[in-house]
């Protein structure tokens, strides 16, 4: 039965990932395993001094928790299920005795907590470091749908001659784009070391790691269905050793705490002697229920929290965030308030459209730390998708309708004139006039030829000129934050209409080309093999491009 | 032979698809006059028949445009209902399989989407609608009578197909001047911002086309996209034709006279790549030495 939930849990997990992409429906809110975590919530709250709507889903779980107790990590934390099942596939059975230092690595989890919510205090986001949700999330992100792909595709690559022979065209034709982000390892290390874990203890993460766990932990207790031990126990220990949480103590006592109601202890016991019935007592009594860390331990976790908090505000790299060129997604908060209230699940860089969004390792300074950022040079922010804020569970990113989301601009192109190849060169390209969805590059005629300009007020930064610029390696066109529209609230179509930015698709620019004052009037050279343009002739500049007088 | 026996004999012939006997020539260019789907197939059939270029078991590629992520309205795709017709046509003269590409400038699945193919085509057995977008698909092919390119990489499936047919939409390209046929081609091509940045467009694509040769176009200037093409918007006309031949050069001239271009009526001849291409001899561009059979569906 738990099995099956877990199973269920994890399904459903993946599924609502695989489903968040540019097609998601409105009304399928594929982040809601985040939204479900009350401790992400909390410390966006905290660390943004400001209320977050999707956070209020986090509360059923706390209701539900007080009302049932941890049945969360059993049932269906999706990181659990995978530690759960990984298990017995990874390490042996019978060869972890229990650590000597248990008790104290207990509190560790409750020292994470703390450390991040005094941190959150601070004004610090960092509970994504390693909140379950988040972490998971980010790592099927970043760590396991690339390969995944990419070994898919492999496995399509060898099925083709045979599904051509058979002419099984839709699976011969089949290939899927394949993901790329920079962190992949980093983030596969991660979480690659809260499963090697396993190895000292089963759910060695949930006992003394999980964030999560510890906040759950403190409801739990509350839960009417306790753990109970009849009075004929004869203290075998079999309950001991099999409890994935330690949880059950010698002499009939329970940790109500740590329990996760996952009856493994039921099953194993030989005299049927415990039961998991609803209790009676609304409160819980005993030592065993509460955690106990100690007043000093306390006092260490919120210092190393402030501290914590502290030191990404202000580190070597914090210089870097009034520097940095980031470009961020459109309808993402004002800075600050997009670094506090972002918990980092990648949910965003999964389901954009172009895989633009990519992840910021220290650029935007150490606050910034895996926040999206628009890499333009690899693909554009595309103009029919506006998922990005759709998924995002605290609204770092705003969810915005098609219309708002054109006008969230994102920065300005600015053409580096020095690179360019008609600027630089005199050379015939207007591939970032013909790529731009607002024609907000015009072509003046300076020295002789027609050059690019770009117009700010028609440019909202979408990136395709600069993803699509000829010139090798850095883009002689380039998206700079300049102008960018950031607001935690209101409407950015009013906001643009009261900046005058029009970004409108505008075909009227078409006229340019028949215009001919300024240009220079040269009898035409036209070698053969020669790259340069012709200065066009009197007679030349009155057609458009492409046509012959 | 009897004359009875003659007669049987061209019938089957024509049944078989084989070369008619001499004098029973078709017009060089239909241009029928209607509804993008009910012309389409009016032009074919003026033309004789899709029989006449598709055979039992053939592969056949379609080439519409629709590689932007909008709908009929701003006429920088073709039809849909085009499209779907002449896939169903290549069908009833037996093909084997129909596979309707491109290779898009915007998000694939954006462009499959919102040009309606896909949906168009939905239902139709064997009909496959698909952007290769990977390196993988595409296969270096040697361009001897190129002037600019000496290789491409065209896609395998045109590379392996039995019939190639275009279905370009007629619309105006802020550097080639217009792009029907001749530069839809570019949608089989793996590197296309070569011929943006790095060759004379107007000759790489007189190269491309004398190595990816078309049967059959049929061009939809049932709206004609007169400014801010490629990809739009801009100003739409409607002509309301669409225009099949044989010879890609004569149906594209035919196409930059449907429609003034940025305001200025133009003859084919004065669209540098197709004069280029005329001149490597791929194509008639002068209208007046065509063969033109009007209708109306």
């Amino acid at each position: 039965m738990r099995t099956k939930v877990q199973v269920f849990s994890l399904v459903l997990f993946t599924i609502l990932f695989a489903l968040a992409n540019y097609r998601l429906p409105d009304w399928l809110p594929a982040d809601i395993y985040l939204r479900l975590d009350p401790l992400l919530g909390l410390s966006a709250i905290l660390a943004g001094r400001a209320w977050v709507g999707r956070a209020l889903w986090g509360l059923v779980l706390l209701v539900a928790t007080m009302l049932v107790g941890r049945f969360f990590c059993s049932y269906v934390c999706p990181l659990g299920a995978i530690l759960d099942f990984l298990d017995p596939v990874l390490f042996r059975r019978g060869k972890r005795r229990t650590l000597e230092s248990d008790p104290k690595l207990r509190n560790l989890k409750y020292v994470v907590l703390i450390l991040f919510i005094a941190a959150a205090l601070m004004g610090s986001s960092l509970v994504y470091l390693l909140d379950p949700i988040s972490l998971l999330t980010r790592s099927y992100t970043f760590a396991l749908l690339p390969p995944f792909v990419g070994l898919v595709n492999i496995l399509l690559d060898a099925f083709r001659p045979v599904a051509e022979a058979m002419r099984w065209m839709s699976i011969a034709t089949l290939s899927y784009t394949q993901p790329v982000f920079y962190v992949s390892l980093i983030t596969f290390l991660i979480f690659a070391g809260i499963i090697a874990l396993g190895r000292l203890a089963p759910r060695f993460w949930c006992r003394y790691l999980c964030p999560l766990g510890a906040l759950l932990s403190l409801f739990s207790p509350l839960g009417r269905w306790r753990r109970t031990v009849g009075p004929e126990c004869s203290a075998c220990g079999l309950c001991q050793d099999a409890c994935p949480m330690g949880a059950a103590i010698d002499e009939s006592g329970t940790r109500l705490a740590e329990c996760i109601q996952c009856r493994t202890c039921v099953a194993e016991c030989p005299q049927d002697v415990i039961a998991f019935p609803a209790s009676p007592q609304l409160l819980p009594v005993g030592e065993t229920s509460r955690p106990d860390l100690s007043r000093r331990g306390f006092l260490y976790s919120v210092a190393g929290g402030v501290g914590l908090g502290f030191v990404v505000q202000q580190s070597p790299f914090t210089p870097l965030q009034n520097k940095a060129q980031l470009i961020r997604p459109p309808g993402a908060l004002p800075e600050n308030d997009f670094l506090t209230t972002c918990i980092r699940c990648g949910e965003c860089m999964k389901s954009c459209l172009t895989n633009t969004l990519q992840p910021s390792l220290w650029e935007g300074g150490l606050a910034g730390l895996w926040t999206p950022k628009l890499d333009l040079r690899f693909a554009a922010c595309e103009q029919e998708c506006n998922v990005c804020g759709k998924v995002c569970p605290t609204q770092a990113i705003r969810s915005l309708g098609l219309e708002e989301k054109t006008h969230a601009k994102l920065g300005t192109a600015v053409l580096r004139k020095e690179m360019c190849l008609v600027w630089a060169q005199d050379k015939l390209c207007l591939i970032c006039d013909e790529i731009c969805p607002y024609h907000a590059i015009v072509f003046r005629p300076i020295d002789g030829y027609r050059r690019p300009f770009v117009v700010a007020s028609r440019c909202n930064g979408c990136g395709y000129c600069e993803q699509r610029c000829p010139v090798e390696g850095e883009s002689a066109i380039v998206v700079a934050p300049i102008g960018q529209i950031r607001m935690r609230t209101g409407s950015y179509v009013a906001e643009a209409k009261k900046l005058q930015l029009d970004f409108k698709p505008n075909p009227g620019d078409d006229q340019f080309i028949l215009k001919t004052e300024g240009l220079k009037v040269e009898p035409e050279k036209h070698e053969s093999g020669s790259k340069a343009m012709s200065p066009a002739s009197p007679s030349a500049a009155k057609k458009p491009k492409g046509f012959l007088p | 032979m009897t004359r009875r026996d003659l007669l049987r004999g061209a019938a089957a012939g024509l049944a078989l698809g084989l070369p008619r006997p001499a004098g029973a020539a078709e017009p060089d260019l239909a241009v029928i006059t209607g509804e993008p789907g009910a012309a389409a197939r009016k032009a074919v059939d003026a033309l004789g028949g899709m029989s006449r270029f598709v055979q039992k078991g053939n592969r056949v590629v379609l080439k519409p445009n629709m590689s932007f992520a909008s709908g009929p309205d701003r006429a920088s795709n073709t039809h849909p209902a085009l499209v779907r017709t002449i896939a169903q046509m290549c069908l009833e003269a037996g093909a084997e399989q129909v596979m309707v590409v491109d290779n898009p400038l915007q998000s694939p699945e954006l462009c499959l989407r919102r040009a309606g193919v896909a949906d168009a085509c939905k239902g139709l057995k064997n009909v496959y609608v698909q952007m290769f977008t990977d390196h993988k698909f595409y296969r270096e092919v040697k361009v001897p009578q190129g002037k600019v390119l000496d290789r491409v990489e065209v896609l395998k499936e045109v590379l392996d197909c039995q019939v190639l047919i275009c279905l370009p939409q007629a619309k105006s390209h802020s550097n080639t001047g217009i792009s029907m046929g001749v530069k839809g081609l570019m949608g089989l091509i793996w590197d296309r911002w070569s011929f943006h940045s790095k060759y004379n467009i107007n000759h790489a694509l007189a190269d491309l086309a004398t190595v990816i040769r078309p049967k059959l176009t049929v061009l939809d200037a049932t709206r004609a996209l007169t400014t801010g093409g490629p990809g739009g918007p801009g100003e739409v006309v409607k002509p309301n034709l669409v225009i099949a031949g044989t010879d890609p050069i004569a149906v594209d001239s035919f196409g930059v006279s449907v429609a003034p271009w940025y305001g200025q009526p133009f003859k084919g001849r004065q669209v540098e790549h197709l004069l280029a291409a005329s001149q490597r001899g791929l194509g008639k561009i002068d209208l007046e030495q065509l063969n033109i059979l009007k209708a109306t569906a």
